[in-house]
């Protein structure tokens, strides 16, 4: 049951690659940091858990460069504890 | 003739249809409603009314209402007609045993903005007490969530910036995918009033729809857009005013961030986004975009009203974020006769924003992720709660077709018709194990449930709603429920059969743990609304009357913000087999999925859906007004009569979704919104086919079983 991903990974890898096109015109830095904040804060954690998953089981070939890189950033933020935000994303 | 006996009694309530929030006198002989009439003193309506508000009210008492709890083990068996008490003990037993073997998670709730906002907040309430997740969402996740999301993150606030009569002081008015004289029609007629004053009106809609085009009233410019459009034709619009500098720089300077402003300029400015770029990727006159920014940026008061034309795209958000943007730049916020509303959908969609029912935010608009604002809750209650954001309304269906949520408890929503991708909702429901539906009708989604628990109208209980632009109404009992208990009883029941104690003698106590709770309401009683006639938020030491125009000194962020809004085409594209776009909308005389309206007589004014299609696709496909034709798209197919019309271009063709044997819904696809999974009702690829009559028979519907005595 654990083992058993809370959606279908399709699913959430195309939710989180729409995701990375809107933040696509932001500078870098911003950029992930805009996608890391939406994905912790409005993603179930077992939708989260499962992108990471799939991203580590794949390296990510189907998921948006800056999708991958924003993902990584989820598990540096858990000890960081960044709060949620509207708006604009933030600078790195 | 008949000479009508006077009523006996009158109560002053609000209506339950649209986001307008008409206020009526709902008029009772011998205990029953005979009339409703609208409330001279409304300061929604101000005497007028639609016909839906008007004449659509004796669904309350027809036959079909359910009058008794109904249970049943599975969905192939017929309901058993039990107890209240039996009803909740078995409803709350199925849930605790489907999270013993399933886990916390694996079950949600869903609150319905027909519902008042005590009834929504207890529901929110009763998904983090009871079964201590956040999986709760309400119906605005499939019309106006981009809306919360891209007001939130430009202007600060996910609501409307005016109160409706401030479109009577307005000299430019932007309509943009909505079709205010048939889904906000009282409002509706206030535009056009205005605009028979000498208003400007600009409309951005793919169809030349009444607001368009009537008697008294037409659009200055009509931009035709092509579905799929909305992002890339907002951005031109911004080109121009970037480009030809209409903006107001005194605006940007003091109100909002100047870098940000910048780098949105130099996105919108860029030479993809002129009107010679955009204007025939979206099949528009390039000189009709530049004179609709001309327009608005002259102002001097330009107002934005706009509906699901925006938000129901895989870029609703971004499309919400672009009006604000736009607004933000031309100076057009903050007073009279300017702002950014959307026009909202069921009658209480603003209040069900507010109070809570997501799976990410508190009521407030408060992240269930804050350490701060989850304490507090947790001392006002009295537990602990989930530290995590929830599943949302469509993710709780992937997730049960995935085999991973197993229960759900749903007030006053019909999914099954309503949501897009109907076989993907049916494969969620059977997969369920518990589906609890509170509602007045065995609707479509009844087919599917387990318990039945028989709600209440809204004439039938005491409680507030909360209407398009912010304004918090009564809505008062009038008749005693009929199935003997109002909604938030139920969910009081249910939450205490949890294991929850929860206790209210009325529903004014609910409003006062909700301004306790929720800082924009933080005024609100009823006293204060019975003695002001109704009050919009926020209601605070501030406002003690409450606020008719939002951010006139600053923003809830002290500065609003620019937000890039990229163009990026749907996934969902016309090709040589599915070479149509459909859209999807409402009539004036029917509302949503029918559940009320179609049991009234205002079937007489539309009595089944139909698929708009112009001369030159019809004639193409053979078809002549009045076919049965088949309409299929990527996911599914329906069959519809064709109705030919000059309100549709050339490659699109527009349906409503009233009746449930049309089933509109087995067609759309499950793409959505990329920040709230908004579905994009409004571009489906598909193809229209003439059948013969016997191919008409469509599928069987389900009908409600027989209900054991």
């Amino acid at each position: 049951m654990s083992d058993t991903p809370v959606i279908e990974v399709e699913r959430l890898v195309a939710m989180a690659n729409q995701i990375g096109d809107f933040f696509a015109p932001y500078p870098s830095a911003q950029r992930a940091e805009g996608i890391r904040n939406h994905l912790r804060h409005y993603w179930d954690p077992r939708m989260r858990a499962a992108l990471l998953a799939h991203l580590d089981a794949t390296g990510g070939a189907d998921l948006a460069e800056s999708v991958s890189i924003a993902a990584r950033l989820l598990r540096d933020e858990s000890r960081a504890g960044a709060k949620a935000y509207a708006g604009p994303p933030r600078a790195g | 003739m008949p000479i009508p006996r006077k009523p006996d009694g009158s109560v002053v309530t609000t209506c339950a249809y649209c986001g307008v929030g008409c206020g009526f006198k709902a008029e009772t002989l011998g205990g029953k409603v005979v009339r409703m009439i609208p409330w001279k003193e409304g300061k929604a309506n101000h005497g007028h009314s639609c016909v839906k508000g008007r004449f659509a009210f004796d669904y309350y008492a027809h036959p079909d209402r359910v009058r008794t709890p109904l249970i049943r083990d599975h969905i192939d068996e017929p309901w058993r007609a039990v107890t209240w008490d039996e009803a909740i003990g078995h409803a709350a037993t199925r849930l605790r045993d489907i999270q013993a073997r399933h886990g916390t998670k694996s079950v949600g709730a869903v609150s319905s903005s027909r519902c008042t906002n005590e009834e929504i907040f207890l529901v929110q309430k009763f998904a983090r007490v009871a079964l201590r997740n956040n999986n709760i969402d309400n119906c605005s996740r499939i019309c106006h969530s981009p809306t919360q999301f891209g007001l939130s993150a430009t202007l600060g606030a996910g609501a409307a910036s005016q109160h409706f009569d401030s479109v009577l002081q307005a000299d430019v008015i932007l309509v943009v995918g909505a079709n205010p004289t048939e889904g906000h029609p009282v409002f509706g007629s206030m535009l056009k009033r205005r605009v028979r004053e000498g208003a400007r009106l600009i409309v951005l809609d793919p169809r030349r729809t009444e607001t368009v085009n009537s008697p008294h009233c037409s659009a200055d410019v009509h931009l035709a857009l092509r579905p799929g459009t909305n992002v890339a034709v907002l951005d031109s619009i911004a080109h121009v005013v970037v480009r030809e500098k209409l903006y107001r720089e005194d605006f940007i300077r003091s109100r909002c961030h100047r870098d940000e402003f910048e780098q949105w300029a130099a996105l919108v400015g860029d030479d993809r986004y002129s009107p010679e770029v955009v204007g025939p990727q979206a099949r528009i006159d390039p000189e009709d975009i530049r004179r609709a920014a001309r327009l608005y940026a002259a102002g001097p008061r330009s107002t934005i009203y706009y509906g699901l034309g925006v938000t129901e795209h895989s870029q609703g958000s971004t499309g919400v974020m672009c009006l604000g943007n736009l607004a933000l730049a031309c100076g057009m916020v903050g007073r009279e006769g300017v702002g950014v509303n959307p026009l909202r959908g069921q009658g209480n969609v603003q209040g069900g924003s507010c109070l809570g029912s997501w799976p990410h935010m508190f009521s407030g608009y408060r992240f269930v992720t804050d350490p701060e604002v989850r304490s507090s809750f947790e001392r006002a209650w009295d537990i602990t709660l989930d530290a995590e954001p929830g599943l949302r309304l469509p993710n709780m269906f992937d997730a049960a077709v995935a085999g991973t949520f197993k229960g759900i408890y749903i007030q006053g929503e019909d999914p099954v018709q309503s949501d897009p991708n109907r076989d993907h909702i049916v494969a969620a429901m059977r997969a369920m194990e518990c589906v609890i539906l509170q509602d007045l009708f065995l609707t479509e989604t009844a087919n599917f449930a387990h318990v039945f628990l028989p709600g209440s109208s809204s004439l039938e209980k005491d409680g507030t709603f909360t209407n398009a632009e912010r304004r918090v109404s009564r809505v008062r009992k009038i008749v005693e429920p009929l199935a003997g208990l109002a909604d938030w009883e139920i969910t009081v029941r249910l939450t205490n059969a949890m294991g929850y104690a929860l206790h209210y003698d009325h529903p004014s106590e609910v409003m006062l743990e909700i301004a306790r709770t929720s800082p924009a309401y933080r005024g609100m009683t009823y006293a204060l609304i019975d003695r002001v006639g109704s009050v919009q938020w926020p209601c605070d030491e501030n406002a003690p009357e409450g606020t008719e125009v939002l951010h006139t000194a600053t923003f809830p962020r002290g500065k609003a913000n620019f937000m890039l809004t990229e163009f990026v085409p749907t996934r969902e594209r016309a090709d040589d087999r599915f070479p149509l776009l459909l859209t999807t909308g409402r009539v004036l005389s029917q509302y949503n999925v029918g559940t009320q309206t179609r049991r009234t007589g205002n079937v007489a004014w539309y009595a089944e859906d139909l698929l708009e299609i112009s001369a030159q696709d019809a004639a193409a496909r053979g078809i002549v007004d009045g076919d049965p034709v088949a309409v299929s798209s990527r996911v599914g197919s329906t069959v519809l009569r064709a109705r030919l019309s000059t309100r549709v271009s050339p490659g699109v063709v527009y349906t409503t979704f009233h009746f449930a044997q049309s089933k509109a819904n087995a067609i759309t696809t499950d793409l959505s919104d990329w920040a709230t999974n908004c579905p994009e009702y409004k571009v489906t690829a598909v193809e229209v086919m003439r059948v013969t009559p016997s191919m008409t028979r469509a599928q069987p519907t389900p009908v409600a079983e027989a209900v054991e005595a």
